[in-house]
């Protein structure tokens, strides 16, 4: 009880706080400073018709290179604790709506995935939602058969592939431009071309691949660990 | 959409997302808690997209409403069920 009325203080004062900021921020109409620049250059700059893939993958691809990182960091504690110390779950036989469920929707679902991450430089989709919807296919699949899935070390390979390619497509463009992570050396192409916007579309597919690899990996330690 | 459906969209779904946490915080039953946390993880990413930010909404989607739910019912597995 004392931790529920605990709760309801920090929301109470997270709520006043925010209703104390939220009067004071104002929607500007106009663009100022860097926001400007990459809304009106962003894409003659990237090639990328997305410019929010624009922002996240070429203007701020350092950020998306440390948040791959943390990611990282992580699920490779989740994965530490949960061998150190299994859950030890009870694989149940999975109901007839699950199995059939796990039967017809990851193939769909995986396609949608990978669409997602292939056309992150045209519409809307990244590598990060991208590898979560791979990663639920995975996990659909798992809570459709009763036995443990066993992936002998090959989900870690791929994630750690994939890591590596996004450090070394970042020192390619050192090597070919002089800057790390420099997105315009391929050239750009034409926005709203599916070869387009430079490193951008290799980058997406380098950090789809992590995520859906390592959220992967968390839920197989889950099932895996019983005790 | 008008402002005025717009506004009462967001309104309403706003107010069911703070009832909604707000029960999270009372409700005794675990696996009712997990379900209306996944609920609200929804309802923020419908608000995502009709706030133009079709990117976050479907991150807001897969990772909130999805797999952490999944992990949140697998944490009341661990920990036996009805706590």
């Amino acid at each position: 009880m004392i931790r529920t009325i605990a709760g309801l203080i920090t929301v109470l004062l997270l709520g006043a706080a925010a209703a104390y900021v939220i009067p004071e921020m104002q929607m500007k109409e106009d663009l100022q400073g860097v926001g400007y620049t990459y809304a009106s250059s962003g894409m003659e700059e990237t090639g990328s018709a997305n410019l929010v893939t624009a922002v996240i993958v070429a203007y701020r691809g350092l950020d998306t290179l440390g948040e791959v990182v943390v990611l990282f960091c992580a699920s490779t504690a989740a994965v530490l604790i949960l061998t150190l110390f299994p859950i030890g779950l009870k694989a149940s036989e999975p109901s007839a709506i699950v199995s059939f469920t796990s039967r017809v929707l990851p193939a769909p679902v995986l396609l949608f995935g990978v669409y997602f991450i292939a056309h992150s430089q045209i519409s809307p989709g990244g590598g990060f939602p991208g590898g979560a919807i791979i990663a639920s296919t995975f996990l659909l699949v798992m809570l459709g058969s009763s036995s443990v899935p066993d992936s002998h070390g090959k989900l870690p390979a791929v994630e750690a592939l994939a890591g590596l390619s996004f450090g070394l497509l970042g020192f390619w463009g050192v090597f070919k431009a002089g800057q790390f992570l420099n997105n315009a050396f391929l050239g750009t192409g034409t926005p709203g071309e599916i070869v387009s916007a430079g490193l951008i579309p290799l980058i997406s597919l380098a950090i789809g691949a992590k995520v859906a690899s390592e959220f992967s990996g968390v839920f197989t330690a889950f099932r895996n660990t019983r005790s | 959409m008008t402002p005025v459906l717009m506004t009462a969209v967001v309104l309403s779904l706003g107010g069911m997302m703070v009832v909604a946490a707000i029960v999270v915080l009372f409700i005794r039953d675990l696996f009712s808690a997990i379900i209306i946390t996944g609920f609200i993880s929804l309802s923020a990413s419908v608000m995502f997209l009709l706030m133009d930010a079709a990117d976050v909404a479907i991150t807001e989607a897969s990772i909130g409403a999805v797999l952490a739910t999944m992990i949140f019912l697998w944490g009341r597995g661990k920990i036996g069920g009805d706590g």
